[in-house]
């Protein structure tokens, strides 16, 4: 299971992309899922998917992996582009069954919200097979810096996600064990019926989530007797450093969002 | 009961036998006694109950002096873990005092304590906080507030120590139990503590992993400047270490030497553990009149070989 899941594996290829400021991918990632979600027509998609597919490319990472990190959300998109067919009306009827019928209106937003959401978690993919975990932490902790003054703690966000990226494949781990124990047991997962399956979740869902608990008080324990607290000083093993090049990317999505506006197609 | 009282007596009998002095009553002393006296670890009267009601630690006074490699036994449920978890101020002592390394545990000196003391938990998969063996050990440094230079000084000697250096960049979850623990046990030497606490941090682990942590564990204590407290059932671990404290119900019952636990069946009992294969054997052999204590004579030799032959195969062979 956790090698079908790609979303937060660090792929290490040494591009430049590689070796960017953290902060400068997480604002350019915020400016993208902006364009993305603000494109109301094909002609805005189309320029925002070559776009990145360039800026993909450039991480010498296989076009073939950003979409495969989409593959685990495709049951979600199926049911948003069922969900789109049935309720949006217009058009052209092209198939209809007693008062149901999808018109061709549907289709398209339909296979536009799908086509969108496809090319946003393809795309983001590429801050966490880019970035590094800890260096993420530390792009979060910095973007968030002047939130402090609303009460919003980065320290404490910033280590929440890491902890949360850290810990996904260890409960994968352990989820996909508890289904092999219930499996041996004439339980298997993948042969029930849907209703079954729903079932069954529950039966994996209460250890899974007891298990997170007791790692997570195992986790706090051995921080704590490494002595940290939240809010004490600490320094940085890699301090971020921000370059000519960091804002040069940045630039770009500015650019491209710009152009986008421009044109009207937002 | 009978055995708890025996356990009682040796506990205490046995600060004359280490040769620790025995701890003052009044506070203050004795916090200077424990600083003056070259103790690692002083606990005076320490309780302990996760209820508040019902004691799980209970009373428990105990002393562990620099360099010194003690263990400690007991069933399970008996108080191990919530004993090395009141060490470092995890849970926090209903009374008594605990001083490390003479400095007494309080809200206040919980850093500097923190500082002294480093645990290697049972699973290593859940101490792990960084996302790659460099990170983690690097999280523990930063809070040391050593600069970036000092952090990978640190990193690349102890990892070369331990012989992880080439997994620095892997994910915790792609080393095996073995390298997960020396990765756990290096970010803990780094920040070069002087009191060790092993919480069965061996007893994930596979025969072969096992005894290279023995081993290291060997060298740590050969080197002196570590003081090793470990929680183990495993009878070589235990032969290992200079000192066993027995605990039952929450209080240390016994303080002896490894090789008395082995010959006390009382004490094995209540440690729930089978004195190891070589002790058996010894037991046996001496039991039928061709071993003593003092070894074994050539004249002897014939007949050992044959009642070894007898006792693995039976008479009829």
């Amino acid at each position: 299971m956790r090698e079908k899941l790609l979303i937060g594996r660090l792929i290490d290829t040494g591009s430049p992309v590689h070796a960017l400021d953290p902060r400068a991918k997480l604002t350019a990632m915020l400016l993208y899922a902006a364009m993305v979600v603000g494109a109301r027509s094909w002609p805005a998609l189309v320029v925002l998917t070559a776009f990145s597919f360039i800026v993909m490319a450039s991480t010498r990472i296989p076009l073939r992996t950003y979409l495969k990190a989409a593959k685990p959300l495709r049951v979600l998109m199926l049911f948003i582009l069922i969900v789109q067919c049935l309720a949006v009306k217009g058009g052209r009827v092209l198939v209809a069954a007693g008062s149901w019928h999808v018109d061709s209106a549907g289709l398209e937003a339909g296979a536009y919200a799908v086509a969108r959401m496809v090319l946003l978690v393809s795309f983001t993919a590429l801050l966490t097979f880019t970035t590094s975990p800890g260096q993420l932490n530390q792009g979060v902790e910095g973007m968030l810096r002047p939130f402090t003054r609303i009460g919003i703690s980065p320290e404490r966000l910033a280590l929440m996600t890491g902890i949360a990226l850290r810990f996904i494949p260890a409960i994968l781990d352990e989820a996909q064990t508890i289904m092999k124990a219930q499996a041996s047991r004439g339980a298997d997962l993948k042969e029930l019926p849907w209703k079954e399956k729903a079932r069954m979740l529950t039966a994996l869902l209460v250890p899974v989530t007891v298990g997170a608990f007791r790692r997570a008080e195992d986790l706090t324990a051995s921080m704590e007797s490494r002595g940290y607290r939240l809010g004490a000083p600490r320094t940085q093993y890699r301090p971020l450093i921000w370059s000519y090049r960091d804002t040069g990317f940045v630039a770009v999505f500015v650019l491209i969002c710009l152009i986008v506006v421009w044109i009207g197609w937002i | 009961m009978k055995a708890r009282k025996a356990g009682r007596q040796q506990e205490r009998a046995a600060p004359e036998d280490q040769g620790a002095a025995p701890v003052p009553a009044e506070k203050e002393t004795w916090a200077q006694h424990a600083e003056e006296a070259a103790d690692m670890v002083a606990w005076d009267n320490v309780s302990f109950a996760y209820d508040g009601q019902h004691a799980d630690i209970d009373g428990v006074s105990l002393t562990i002096r620099k360099g010194e490699w003690v263990t400690l036994a007991g069933a399970n449920g008996c108080g191990k873990s919530t004993l090395s978890r009141l060490m470092n101020g995890l849970l926090r002592a209903s009374s008594g005092c605990i001083s490390i390394g003479g400095i007494r545990l309080e809200a206040g000196t919980l850093g500097a304590i923190r500082q002294k003391i480093g645990m290697v938990f049972q699973n290593p998969d859940n101490q792990f906080i960084g996302a790659t063996v460099e990170e983690d050990m690097a999280f523990g440094l930063e809070g040391l507030c050593l600069d970036t230079e000092e952090i990978r000084e640190r990193i690349t000697r102890y990892a070369g120590r331990l012989g992880i250096g080439q997994l620095l960049r892997r994910h915790p979850q792609e080393l095996s139990g073995g390298q997960k623990q020396r990765a756990a046990l290096a970010a803990i030497l780094a920040m070069e503590p002087e009191l060790i606490i092993l919480d069965e941090a061996s007893s994930m682990l596979d025969e072969k992993a096992r005894s290279e942590m023995l081993e290291l564990l060997r060298e740590m204590h050969g080197e002196t400047r570590y003081t090793l407290l470990s929680i183990t059932h495993d009878a070589e671990e235990i032969f290992a270490s200079q000192r066993v404290l027995v605990m039952d119900r929450g209080r240390v019952v016994a303080d002896v030497a490894p090789d008395m636990l082995f010959r006390n069946g009382e004490l094995l009992r209540l440690c729930r553990m089978e004195p190891p294969f070589r002790l058996q054997l010894a037991r046996e052999l001496e039991q039928r009149g061709v071993m003593t204590a003092d070894g074994v004579t050539g004249a002897m030799l014939n007949p050992v070989v044959e009642e070894m032959r007898k006792w693995a195969f039976g008479s009829s062979m």
